[in-house]
């Protein structure tokens, strides 16, 4: 094994591996950060160009790709409040609020440093851990899964927002609009009223771009007189100073998105949220979360990077992919001849480690490139508000639409946008909302699964066999509550 | 051969590039003038998933066009399907799905779409015949013990599949008739989800393909009990006919269609395609890493099958639900 290592890490020292890992990590940065683009569109665009090159080249330029999306996405989160993903929800939080305060360098720094830092460490983690995490891997199974779900969905509704009771409203009218469409399991439709637009459900991005962007822009629209930019400042670098408060939040998102990176089927969704609740939750002055706090940022981008080590996992030892991401990576493997899977180790397992520790490599390099791009960006919030947000509409309406070429999606867009122009009106808080629409199909999935596995004796089964999800199960209503009160104290009114 | 590949990188960077230059300008010419999207109505890691991306890095070549894959799972490949039917009938979005989401799902729901009405073959592709999996620590010796075992514990067996009236659970539904026995039917997002279900221990039984199969099966992780067909694919494991479960049972065709409306000379320029793209080497050696058969059957052939397939599915559903 260490001898494999030690051959793996001379052949993942090549220069073309490093050039072609540099431009996809710096084209899948670009393609992250327009909003509409997503990081699967780009890495399966450029999975052929892969097939032709040598393994130890070809995946590491997937996997550049893939982290400079992730990274991308949250560049408008922060600068301008349009996360392009459910990942990069939290960080627009407290991120645009950053950037509102004239300090959007520093936003933008400090995603740079926590991501590639929880990155590394899962990454390096997965490196000495990839057996034992292989087998914990094996112990998710649908009746654990939703139990974590649900558990993640109730930690979200006490801790964001100062108000449970309008949270938890609020998420279950996201778990609702969750509902509607063509029902996953037995294809029933439900709530379609009859319009076929809807069979196939809601779509993300507009939501997202709609409830979280569009009340950003009427609310910059109606300031104008006030202010000529959004900000009028970019703000300093990131401090070592503030790095270094922040370390201990990063440190704990990372555990929290390695560790969901572990369950199959989780993601980085529910990791940039518990790592973003865990660090609300643990801070003397939570108040100030969701009014630019660096650290809401920190724990947000660290805890979704982190997942990117483990879910590679069932990938290289199985041969079983758990998402679209990795069933990408699962071709270029496969058209390399690697067969992944029980012995991908045994044969090829030196390649396996020259890809790992690209890898590591990959987001050391993609630390200069970010750190050199960042000032570039950060300018953006510079432009005059007048010409700053016809272009955000631009980008908006433009995003909503080529992420299926739906002319509906426009009308949507524009629905959810008032939506949450009415529910900042009404403070309420739309990200329970937008995470219990996110979460709601994979709990409800696995729900019936665990249901069809029970054979019509769901708490039977889970008595007799599922301890795990029974546990947590009966854990989610007690941590709920610890939590709830915590927040009710340290949070006045 | 360094020739080569740099050509080939040079062809999918120029197929790159057509999928960007399109997404932005939109100036007419000859189909294709923009990317095609392919859509799955399967999910990741599936069979179907590992085809497309074959097809998809080499026939650019002769379309000189990207062809992006999309999968969009969803209520029994319905979602997927659906999609293409509602696409415009004009060669740029093209379902990539099996037999039973095609002409079986019809005799089992109202669909929204009307497979034989709405939809017209371009090629099919490849078949894959299926078999019966368990754990390499299964009790389960033969096909004979899995089933006794059934019949002693009628639903007691965990059997996982990719969704209800897929490509795991037809044949499943066709063994259960042919032997008068009962599994538990528990549906996963797909082949890999549910062979890792197998693999964890939260199924008992589960279905496969060759091509998802090999690395298990090498590393003596699972076991094959039987193969679908008349002849063996393994030389020590009975194929189906040898069971006792005859006929077109265990078969998927892995095929493409297109809005029935699609122009000729749109089909003429695919079916052109695809016959290119079965003699090319680069596809051959990859499909046979793959383990995957390459057995073409052009547009109105595969329609002779289909309308037979409707036929046949209708009498097995109609057995199975009275």
């Amino acid at each position: 094994m260490l001898e494999q290592f030690i051959t793996g890490f001379g052949m993942a020292l090549r220069v073309d591996t490093f050039a072609l890992m540099a431009a996809g990590l710096f084209g899948g940065m670009l393609v992250g950060a327009l909003p509409g683009f997503t990081t699967l569109m780009a890495m399966a665009i450029l999975l052929p160009i892969s097939f032709f090159l040598d393994p130890v080249v070809g995946i590491p330029f997937l996997l550049g790709v893939y982290k400079g999306g992730i990274f991308g996405g949250s560049i408008p989160a922060i600068l301008v409040s349009m996360p392009g993903t459910g990942a990069a929800v939290a960080t627009s939080v407290d991120g645009f609020a950053l950037t509102k305060k004239g300090q959007s360098r520093k936003a933008l720094d400090m995603a740079l440093f926590s991501s590639v830092f929880g990155d590394t460490t899962s990454d390096i983690f997965t490196i000495f851990m990839i057996f034992p995490i292989a087998y914990l891997v094996m112990q998710f199974g649908p009746p654990e899964l939703f139990a974590v779900l649900l558990m993640s969905l109730v930690i979200i509704a006490v801790t964001s927002g100062t108000d449970p009771v309008k949270s938890l409203m609020m998420m279950c009218v996201g778990l609702w609009l969750s509902f509607i469409g063509t029902d996953p399991l037995g294809g029933v439709e439900r709530f379609t009223f009859g319009l076929f637009d809807l069979k196939s459900g809601i779509p993300l991005l507009p939501m997202l771009i709609g409830v979280f962007a569009i009340p950003e822009i009427a609310g910059a629209a109606m300031r104008h007189q006030q202010v000529r930019q959004l900000a009028t400042l970019v703000g300093e670098r990131l401090s070592l100073a503030e790095f270094k408060r922040c370390f201990r939040t990063i440190v704990r998102s990372t555990v929290i998105g390695t560790s969901i990176g572990i369950i199959p089927g989780l993601g980085q969704v529910v990791a940039a949220m518990m790592g973003y609740s865990a660090a609300k939750n643990a801070s003397d002055h939570p108040e100030t979360f969701g009014e630019g706090e660096l650290e809401g940022v920190a724990a947000a981008e660290a805890a979704n990077n982190a997942v990117n080590g483990p879910t590679l996992v069932p990938l290289l030892t199985l041969g079983i992919p758990g998402d679209n991401v990795t069933a990408i990576l699962l071709g270029a493997f496969v058209a390399q001849g690697l067969r992944p899977g029980p012995e991908l180790f045994d044969q090829q397992g030196a390649t396996v480690f020259a890809i790992l520790i690209a890898m590591v490599f990959a987001n050391l390099m993609f630390l200069v490139i970010g750190y050199l791009s960042i000032p570039f960006f950060s300018r953006l919030v510079m432009i005059k508000t007048s010409v700053l947000i016809p272009i955000v509409i631009m980008f908006a309406f433009a995003g909503a639409y080529v992420f299926r070429s739906d002319p509906v999606d426009l009308l949507m867009l524009v629905g959810f946008g008032i939506f949450g122009i009415l529910a900042r009106i009404g403070k309420f808080d739309v990200m329970p909302m937008v995470m219990g629409f996110i979460l709601g199909p994979p709990m409800e999935y696995a729900f019936g699964q665990t249901v069809a596995m029970g054979n019509d004796n769901t708490i039977g089964f889970l008595f007799s066999e599922r301890f795990g999800a029974l546990g947590i199960l009966m854990a989610t209503p007690i941590i709920g509550y610890l939590l709830w009160r915590r927040m009710q104290t340290t949070v006045p009114g | 051969m360094y020739k080569t590949v740099t050509r080939r990188i040079a062809m999918a960077i120029t197929g790159a590039g057509f999928a960007l230059a399109a997404t932005m300008g939109t100036a007419q010419a000859e189909y294709p003038e923009k990317p095609i999207t392919m859509v799955i109505p399967l999910g990741a890691g599936g069979s179907h998933d590992l085809n497309a991306r074959v097809i998809t890095s080499i026939i650019p070549q002769y379309l000189n066009q990207a062809m992006i894959v999309r999968l969009t799972p969803g209520a029994s490949g319905q979602k997927g399907t659906q999609e293409v039917a509602n696409s415009k009938a004009d060669g740029y979005t093209l379902l990539f799905t099996h037999n039973y989401i095609d002409m079986l799902q019809q005799h089992v729901e109202n669909l929204p779409y009307d497979p034989l009405k709405d939809f017209v073959p371009v090629a099919r592709v490849n078949y894959a015949p299926i078999g019966i999996v368990v754990r390499a620590d299964s009790p389960y010796q033969t096909y004979d013990d899995l089933i006794a075992a059934a019949k002693a514990d009628p639903g007691g067996i965990q059997m996982a599949h990719s969704g209800n009236w897929g490509a795991l659970f037809v044949p499943a539904a066709q063994i259960m008739k042919a032997s008068g026995t009962q599994f538990n039917l528990v549906p996963y997002k797909g082949g890999g989800p549910a062979m890792q279900a197998l693999l964890s221990g939260d199924a008992d039984i589960t279905m496969g393909f060759p091509s998802t199969l090999g690395a298990q099966v090498d590393a003596g992780k699972i076991r094959i009990l039987a193969t679908a067909g008349n002849e063996r694919m393994i030389d020590d494991v009975p194929s189906f006919a040898e069971l006792g479960i005859g006929g077109d049972v265990g078969f998927m065709h892995r095929v493409v269609l297109a809005p029935a409306d699609t122009p000729a000379d749109v089909l003429a320029t695919l079916n052109e395609a695809f016959t290119q793209l079965m003699e090319d080497k680069t596809f051959k050696r990859m499909m046979g890493r793959l383990n995957e058969t390459i057995d073409l059957i052009d547009g109105p052939g595969y329609q002779v099958m289909r309308e037979q397939q409707t036929v046949d599915y209708k009498a097995l559903v109609e057995s199975l639900t009275q």
